[in-house]
Formats: C-alpha cells, structure tokens, sequence
C-alpha cells in the first residue's frame, strides 16, 4: 500500500484547522486507531504552527507544502517551509517540570511521533514525521 | 472559537466552544486572563464541553489563567474535558496542574 497526499497552503492560522481535518482523516484511512490519529494530528498541527510562528514570524502569506505518505510499516509527513531556520537549541524541546506556556509543541510532536527529522539547506526547512504503524492481526481493517 | 460568559454560584464560568488554536488561543489568553486580574480571589471555571481540539498555545492560555488566578488568591477549575483536551493535557504533562471537576456543579464547588 502506498498512499501519497500534497497540500500547499498559505502560512495562515485560518488554515490550521483544513490542515488538522485532512491528517486526521489520512491517518484514519492508514489504519491507526482514533487515539493515534488525534495525537498525530496534534504533532502536525504543532509542526505547522511552528512554522507559521517561528520560521515566518507570523506572516500569514508564505508558502507551506506538506507531502502525506502513508505506507505499510506507518505515515510520514514532510513539511516544507522558506523561513527562518529553526533555532537548533530550541528543537529539543524544554524541561515539563516548570509549569509555564511555551515550549510545548516540540515536545509534542517528540512524544507522538516515533521519527522527528529536522534538515536544512539552500531550498528551505524541511521537518520530516514519522509515525509506525503497528502490525494490525490478520484479516483486520 | 466562541466563549461567552455566566455567573454560577460565586464562580464565573467561561462556556468554550469550538477548536483552540493559534486563531483562536490569543482570544481566550486575553478573556482568563482579564477575568482573573479583575480580583481578588477570582473564581473562573471553564467548561470545554464544547472543545474538540486544543493546541499547545490553547493550553498555554490556560496554564496563564491558571497562573494569574492562583496568583490573585482564586480559584481555577477546569470541566467537561474531552478525549482531544484530556489527551493534550497528559501529553503536555500538566493534567495535574489543573483542578479538573466532572461536571459544572462539582466544578463551581470546588471554586466556591
């Protein structure tokens, strides 16, 4: 099975929730269980949002490309930005002990997903997500 | 996103409905936190019954109310979570920051 999905949008937070529709339904349609598809929609709503924040500084007119594939062993997402480069320090993620907001959506997207893959070069920032599938019994789904 | 808001008891009660996003989540930091500097001792609960889907910045909005109110000698009490928020709050860790009631009446109690 290979299934391949290509949004380009518009780095608008109006936009956010289209985005958060079709990865819910997408991952739906691979086969994860609807607590999996919730927690992958939040990782790349936070992955959006980051971009929208960080890399374009809360332009709203810059161009996003997110590529679906979903595939037997799980689902990837590559999100494709020409911002800012993201701040290498900051893509750990923070400690959760100090209560406080911000911070939060790197450490989101490290817990859901079970691949988080940043690179950068000349054409841009790409962030690459990665989550398994887990073998389904046979004859399911 | 919409919110509007009741008194209930002592407390007040903020009704969310809809999705809690980087539209949506400077809204609602600037209604809790308004909410909660008209002290002392505000009383806020938050029903999110009609929250489907809240992001990090909607639950940094409410780690801020929070905040402010305690800050103030209140109270803030969180009720009708949904798996979406419930979900949210575990994967950030602070589901147990936050007094989470099991209905409107537990909740405006334990403002009280």
């Amino acid at each position: 099975m290979k299934l391949s999905l290509t949004l380009e949008v518009q780095s608008d937070p109006r936009l956010l929730s289209v985005i958060r529709s079709a990865v819910e339904r997408f991952a739906e349609v691979v086969g994860f269980s609807e607590e999996d598809c919730r927690a992958i929609t939040a990782a790349v709503d936070e992955a959006v949002t980051n971009v929208i924040r960080h890399a374009y500084q809360n332009r709203h007119d810059q161009p996003i490309r997110i590529v679906f594939e979903g595939r037997d062993d799980g689902l990837e997402f590559v999100l494709t930005d020409r911002g800012l480069a993201p701040d290498p320090a900051k893509l750990r993620g923070r400690p959760l002990e100090e209560v406080r907001p911000g911070g939060l959506g790197t450490h989101i997207m490290a817990r859901v997903m079970s691949r988080v893959e940043y690179e950068t070069s000349a054409e841009g920032n790409r962030l690459r997500l990665f989550k398994a599938l887990e073998s389904k019994p046979a004859g399911g789904g | 996103m919409k919110i509007s808001t009741r008194q209930s008891g002592n407390a007040t009660v903020f009704d969310v409905t809809g999705d809690i996003d980087l539209q949506s989540s400077p809204e609602l930091r600037k209604a809790l936190l308004d909410a909660a500097r008209q002290g002392p001792s505000p009383r806020l609960v938050v029903n999110l019954q009609g929250v489907k889907y809240v992001d990090s910045s909607g639950v940094a909005a409410l780690v801020e109310g929070l905040k402010s109110a305690m800050g103030q000698g209140g109270k803030f009490v969180l009720y009708g979570l949904g798996p979406a928020v419930r979900e949210m709050l575990k994967l950030t860790q602070l589901i147990t920051v936050f007094q989470v009631a099991e209905n409107e009446e537990d909740a405006v109690r334990r403002a009280g």
